[in-house]
Formats: structure tokens, sequence, C-alpha cells
């Protein structure tokens, strides 16, 4: 049972497994389709939906979370041209951001509940906000994981074609989890 | 961009891949190798299987004798069966834990986990799935889900008993039964490792069948294994997630006091605090999934009658095409009916109609199948293998078990018959025996490919045999206790003047049961022998075209020694007219098998037609032979 492969020169082929966070992604977006439709359904059923002025602190994350990403796509064009140096700053700084969103986001709850709409609540929609930005946050725990990754990328002395992927796939998760937090928090503005 | 280049003249190996030192742990717990996993899956999901088997037949004990006392449940069960009696409330959790056994860990993980695993590198031929890593956490979330599921037998309240669907309220309010306590934690803790798992997995086989093909392999040169598999894990990606949408809010509810699916709540003398939720919602969340999921269980059982009534009926598959389309069809109307499990629940009759027609059309592909495997049969040189003949039996169940499907689709007749034992006997026959049978054809046909040696024929017709009739005599009769009205998960019969003239046919059921359990063990006894004992197996056992069976007998890390195969035809070459034998492996090309080629073999080519015609010329008596 020893018997190995003819070793050929080992190549990395980042394709099927980029198109595996695709697919996460996929994923993902369904189950928060899944969320959002419970909500659309509750309140179409109830007639009510949370019925709240969302805390300002939702616009602040949104603006962090833009911002990380901005960072996040700097530090991709500097991969490219080979410059680590600001490539790690920008991804250090991208961190940095993800835990202002992070803090942002906790502050925000915490807002809600000093206005009486805490998660335990006799209105499932409100009890919702906390559920989708909360299972979001988790999602940023992921993506913070995968910057760490690609930042490890960039220390280790790895081939190109692995800091690459590394820092792919970091971007792709990353913003996905931009524009999902985007699209929950309009959707909580626009379905009242 | 340079790797994509080099990709085509290496067939890319894995980088991390090539050369490690394999130890022990590494072999057999930790692997990372493809077949060893899907041994990994097969096993566990043989031994849940036995066990989820042995609680139905537990509950069956009870169905057929609700007022005998037998002493050695006590002895077994202890205070879960007190006076040698199952009680009501153990009788319930046997029922919820049955069912998700079933459907979830051996129908859903032992079978795509097992045949996707080993097959889908295997015929496309790679070295390995997209990411190995995750293919190895996919199997070890899997068992950890069962663990949790099966420890919580062991825990004061029991496992969660609200049914394999846990409908809330009732297992929303862990103070309702006691399996809605503890239990109903640990289900849904199973459930979440379960779809991540199978998230995992799906994940990796879509991956791995879009960008790991093999020169030649295009999509329409695929098995129709892998296109089941394929599709299996598209559906899977699409419908799971809504569950764990589900399974979260219904963990709010039970553990933080949230009002999803809770209103209105009066226990006992209490009003629970809880208002404004619906019920309804969890049922939409969870048939989204879980009508996929029963496609989920029965495609990949499709995938496989398939390739194996091919290969021992010596006939390509009929319908290719066809069969997948229709494959894609049952993926696409899947998503669109899980309507029809709610029928009675004050639905809009608008909708209802919306949901009945949608579930109706669903019969065109499914009959399209039916047909096809039909005239696959028709006239073939059929070889009689244990494989084939399951594979049979599944064509047998998926109709008999199909038309009463075309019943319960309508609207006015599931009003009537919903939660009978008519659904029962339905659903066990068109996705649980059905399905069941595709997964032991699957491992009769690639036992070979998994352990090197054979199993014992004679013992797998003794298994057929048995398991066929035996499931008819368990499954048939139940359709007239649900058209009497008889109500399913009901604890005794005795307890219902009209239902109690039904207890002799439930005790025929029961015997029946009892010998389609014991027929199992002859293929326990085959499996579990042959793995050490069983007969060496040759590299092509069953004269099958597909990829696999260039691979050598002898496992090896990474499929193939040196290169791999190229592909030049599609999978279904059997005793195609004018060549010497009666199949023609995918790799043999067409410029080998020159007295044998067709005109639509060279997809309007006109270079290799220009040859063949000339070929034709120069050797008129062959042709004319033809």
């Amino acid at each position: 049972m020893s018997l190995t492969m003819e070793n050929k020169q080992d190549i990395f082929d980042p394709r099927p497994r980029k198109f595996i966070v695709w697919l996460f992604v996929v994923s993902s977006t369904i189950m928060f389709g899944g969320f959002t439709s419970y909500y659309l359904v509750f309140v179409a059923s109830k007639g009510k939906g949370h019925g709240l002025v969302l805390p300002d602190a939702f616009i602040y994350s949104t603006f962090v979370i833009i911002a990380s990403s901005i960072t996040l796509m700097i530090a991709s064009r500097c991969l490219r041209k080979s410059n680590f140096k600001t490539q790690r700053v920008m991804l250090w700084l991208s961190v940095i951001l993800a835990v202002v969103f992070g803090f942002i986001q906790f502050s925000a709850w915490g807002n809600l509940v000093k206005t009486g709409a805490t998660l335990v609540n006799n209105n499932a929609a409100i009890s919702f906000i906390y559920i989708v930005s909360g299972l979001h946050l988790f999602h940023i725990i992921a993506g913070v994981g995968l910057i760490f990754n690609a930042l490890a990328g960039s220390y280790k002395n790895i081939p190109l074609a692995k800091k690459e992927y590394r820092m792919e796939i970091a971007s792709i998760f990353w913003h996905f989890i931009d524009i999902l937090w985007i699209y929950l928090y309009v959707f909580l503005l626009l379905n009242r | 961009m340079s790797t994509l280049v080099l990709n085509d003249e290496h067939n890319h190996d894995h980088a991390d891949h090539g050369h490690h030192k394999e130890t022990l742990i590494s072999k057999y717990i930790f692997s990372m190798d493809h077949k060893m996993i899907a041994k990994q899956f097969l096993i566990t999901g043989i031994i849940m299987a036995v066990i989820a088997m042995f609680l139905s037949i537990l509950f069956r004990i009870q169905l057929a004798w609700p007022d005998k006392s037998f002493p050695f449940l006590e002895t077994f069960l202890g205070k879960w069966a007190e006076g040698g009696r199952i009680k009501s409330d153990f009788y319930l959790a046997l029922v919820t834990i049955h069912g998700t056994i079933m459907v979830f860990f051996v129908l859903t993980a032992g079978l795509s986990g097992t045949f996707s695993n080993l097959l889908i590198p295997l015929q496309i031929g790679a070295r390995d799935m997209a990411s190995p890593f995750l293919n190895m956490l996919s199997y070890w979330f899997f068992f950890t889900a069962c663990s949790i599921m099966m420890a919580s037998f062991f825990i004061q309240t029991g496992p969660a008993s609200a049914g394999w669907t846990v409908y809330p309220p009732l297992s929303a309010l862990p103070q309702a039964i006691p399996g809605s306590g503890l239990g109903m934690t640990m289900w849904l803790i199973s459930m979440v490792l379960f779809v991540a798992s199978s998230l995992m997995g799906g994940i990796n086989y879509v991956s791995t069948i879009l960008n790991m093909r093999t020169k030649g392999m295009d999509l329409w040169k695929m098995p129709l294994t892998i296109w089941a598999f394929f599709l299996t894990a598209i559906l899977g990606i699409l419908s799971f997630p809504v569950l764990v949408a589900g399974v979260v809010l219904l963990i709010f509810d039970r553990s933080f006091g949230t009002s999803f699916y809770l209103s209105d709540i009066v226990m006992g003398t209490t009003i629970l605090p809880n208002e404004g939720g619906s019920p309804i919602l969890w049922q939409h969340l969870f048939w989204f999934l879980g009508h996929p999921e029963v496609y989920i269980v029965i495609m990949p059982a499709m995938g496989i009658a398939s390739e194996v009534m091919a290969v021992n009926s010596r006939k390509p598959i009929f319908g290719y095409h066809a069969m997948v389309y229709s494959l894609i069809g049952i993926t696409v109307l899947s998503f669109l009916v899980w309507g029809h499990h709610m029928f009675v629940t004050g639905m809009n009759p608008l909708l209802g109609g919306v949901f009945m027609v949608t579930t109706l059309i669903i019969a065109v592909p499914s009959a399209v199948k039916t047909f096809n495997w039909l005239a696959t049969l028709w006239r073939g040189n059929i070889r009689f293998t244990p494989a084939m003949l399951f594979a049979i039996g599944l064509v047998s169940f998926f109709i008999s078990g199909g038309l009463t499907g075309i019943w319960l689709g309508n609207a006015s007749l599931d009003i009537t018959l919903h939660d009978t034992y008519f659904v029962v006997a339905h659903f066990h026959l068109v996705m649980g025996s059905a399905a069941i049978f595709g997964m032991l054809a699957g491992v009769y046909h690639w036992f070979p490919k998994m352990f090197g040696r054979m199993m014992n024929p004679k013992l797998g017709y003794l298994h057929f045999w048995l398991t066929f009739v035996a499931a008819y005599l368990v499954f048939f009769p139940l359709h007239f206790l649900g058209l009497d009205g008889v109500p399913r998960r009901y604890y005794a019969f005795t307890e219902f003047e009209f239902m109690k003239k039904w207890l002799t046919v439930n005790v025929f059921v029961t015997w029946s049961a009892i010998v389609a359990a014991l027929a199992q063990v002859a293929f326990l006894f085959n499996f579990f022998y042959s793995i050490f004992r069983g007969k060496i197996a040759t590299q092509n056992p069953w004269e099958a075209n597909t990829l696999e069976w260039t691979a050598p007998v002898e496992h090896l890390h990474g499929n193939w020694p040196g290169e791999i195969p190229t592909v030049y035809r599609w999978p279904y070459d059997y005793s195609k007219p004018g060549d010497e034998g009666d199949f023609i492996p995918q790799t043999v090309p067409f410029s080998q098998t020159m007295s044998s080629n067709l005109p639509h073999d060279f997809e309007g080519n006109p270079e290799a037609e220009r040859i063949q015609l000339e070929w034709e010329a120069a050797n008129p008596v062959i042709v004319d032979k033809v």
C-alpha cells in the first residue's frame, strides 16, 4: 500500500478551492435569504414589522465596513505590485476596522436595549434584528480569520501564487460580508 | 496565470499531497483520502442504519402487542419500558430518532457521503477532492452529529420526541414533553453540525466536478452517477442553509425566550408570555429544506441505479440526455413544491392549487426516469448480480411508492390522508425503501472498488429476496390503514374503537419487519466478512466502462499511478454493434474501434468523419457484417 503516485513537480491550482469559497458565499446567501423571507412572511401575516427607528450606530458601522473593504482592495493591489509592506499595513488596517465594526454593532444593540427593544420581545421582528446582525457578526469573525490567513501568507516565505490565493479568498469573503451587511441594513430600513 | 497552462499538462496534483508519510492516524482516522473517507461514511452509515432499524423494531413491537408485557424490554431499556411495555413518551422518541437517523444520517450522509466521495474523483479522473481537508472535516462533523444524537438516549429526559420534523410549539417548549427538554437541544445541536458537514461535503463535490475533470471528460461524458451526485450537492447547498436559519430561530425560542414561532400558549393554568410568533413559519422554513431533502435522498440512488442497470443490462442507458434533463427538472421543481406538506395549515386554497400543480409536474421527470430504466432493461443481456437486483428493486419501489405520491399531491385527497399511515406507506416505499435499495446496489457494485474484494453473491441474493418481499409486506398494508383514517405516530391502537380492527394487521406488519431486520444479518455478515476474507477482486469485475475501473485494485493516494487516463467517449458503449467485445471503456479512443464507430460519435468533426469513411471504404467486409 505504500505506492505513491509518480511525483511530478507540485503545482498549486487555486481554482477549485476558490470555487469552494464562492459556493460557501452562495450557501450563506441562502441562509440569510431564509431569514429575510421569514421576516417578509411574518410581516405579511402580522401586518407589522419592527417599527423602530434603527440606531444611528448602524449607519456608522456601515461606513466602517465599506472602509474596510476599500483597505482590503488596496491590499490586493499592493500584492499584485509585490509591495508586501503596504499590503500588510492595509491588511492590519482592515482588521482594525473589522474590530471597530464589531464594537459599533455591540453599541447598536446597547442602544436598542436602552430604548426597550430587547432581544426577548413579543415582536419577533425586533428579535430578528439581533439574530441577523449577530449571525452577520459571526461571519465577520470568520472573515477576520481569513484576513489573518492572508497576513500570515504575506509574512511567510511562500510562493507568490499561494500568497495571492490567500489574499483572494479573504477578499471574496470580505466583500461578500460587506455587501451582506448593506443588504441587511437596507432590508431592515425598508421593511419597518 | 501560468498555473492554468501547466495544469493541462500535469493533471494538477495537490501541492500539499504529493508525498507525505502515512501514519495509522492519518490513514485510518483523520484521513484526507477520499476513498478512506468514503469507507468511513459507509461504515458509520451502516451502524446508524442498524440502530435506526432496531428502534423501528421496538416501536413495531409496541404497535403489534400494545397490551402485552415483554420483560426483556425492561432489561434493555430500564425505566423507558417499565413492566416490559414501552412508555408512550419513549415511543415518540423512538419514531422521532428513527426518522431523523434514517433521513439524515443514513440516506443523506451515508448515501451521498459514501458514493460521492468514492466515485466523484474516480469517475471524473481526479487525484482527490478539491479540498481534502474540508472533506475530512465533513466526516468528523458528521460523526460528532451522530454521537450527540445517540448520546441523547443516555440522558434523564430522553431524546427529542416531537417527530423528525420537530414542529414547534411542541419542540419549542421544554416543559411540553420530556423529549422537548435537553434531548431536543441535543437534536438541534446535532442537526447544525450535520448541516455543516453536508455543506462542506456538497461544496467540495460541486467544486471537484466542475473544476477537476480529466482531459476529455466534458459534462456530457460524465456517468449518470456523477450527474446525480452533482445535482444532489447543488440541492443541498441551496436548501440546507434555510434549515439552519429555521433551527437558529428555534434555538432562540427554546433557550432565550424569543417568540419567533410561539404565540398565545396556555400550559395547564399558566399563560406563557410569548406572543406574536407563528409556528407555521417553522413549517415553511423546514419544508423548504425538507422537500428538496427527499430528492437529496433519492437522486444519488437513482444515479447509482442508472449506472448499475446499464452495466448489467450490457446496454447503453436508454435516453442518457433525458436522464440528465429529468434530474435537472427534479432539482428545479423540488424547490417549488414544499407547500404540499402544508395543505392543512389553513393555506390559501389558491396557493395550495399552485403547489399542487408544481407537485404533480414532478411526476413527469420521475416517469421519464422510470420508463428509461425499463427501456434499458428491455431486451438487455441482463446479468442478475446482487447489485442489479437491488437496482431493479429500486425501480419497483419507486413506481409503487411514486403512484401514491400522485394521490397525496392532490390537495383535496391530501386533506383526508394527511398524517395517516397512507403517508407513512408512501414515503417509506418511494424514498425509504427505494433509496436504501439504491444504496445497497451501490455497496454490492462498488464493494470491489472499495475493499479490493468481492461480496458473496449467494448471500446477496438471499439478502435481496428477503428484504424485497418483507419490505412490501411491511409497507403495503399500511396504505389501507391510512385509507381508513388511522393517524400516524399514535401510541396504541387499543385506545380507539375504530383502530382496533387493524391490530391483527399490525401484528403481521411487525412480523414482516422482524423478518426484514433479520435479513440484514445476511448483509452485515457478508459485508464485514468479505472485507477480510472475500474473493480477491479483479480490476474490472463487472466489465464496466467508467474510469474508476481503470485504476488499480490496490488503493493508492492519487488513484492512478502516473498520468490520469484521458477520456474519449461517453460511459455507455455497451454491446456496440460492430465491436468484438460488449463494452468499450471510456479511455479507448475511436481510432481503436473503427469497426464500431457511428457517424454521431464524431460530434460533427469533419476530419474524423473523413478518416472513418476512408477506413470503411477500405474494409467493406467488416462493415457489411454490421
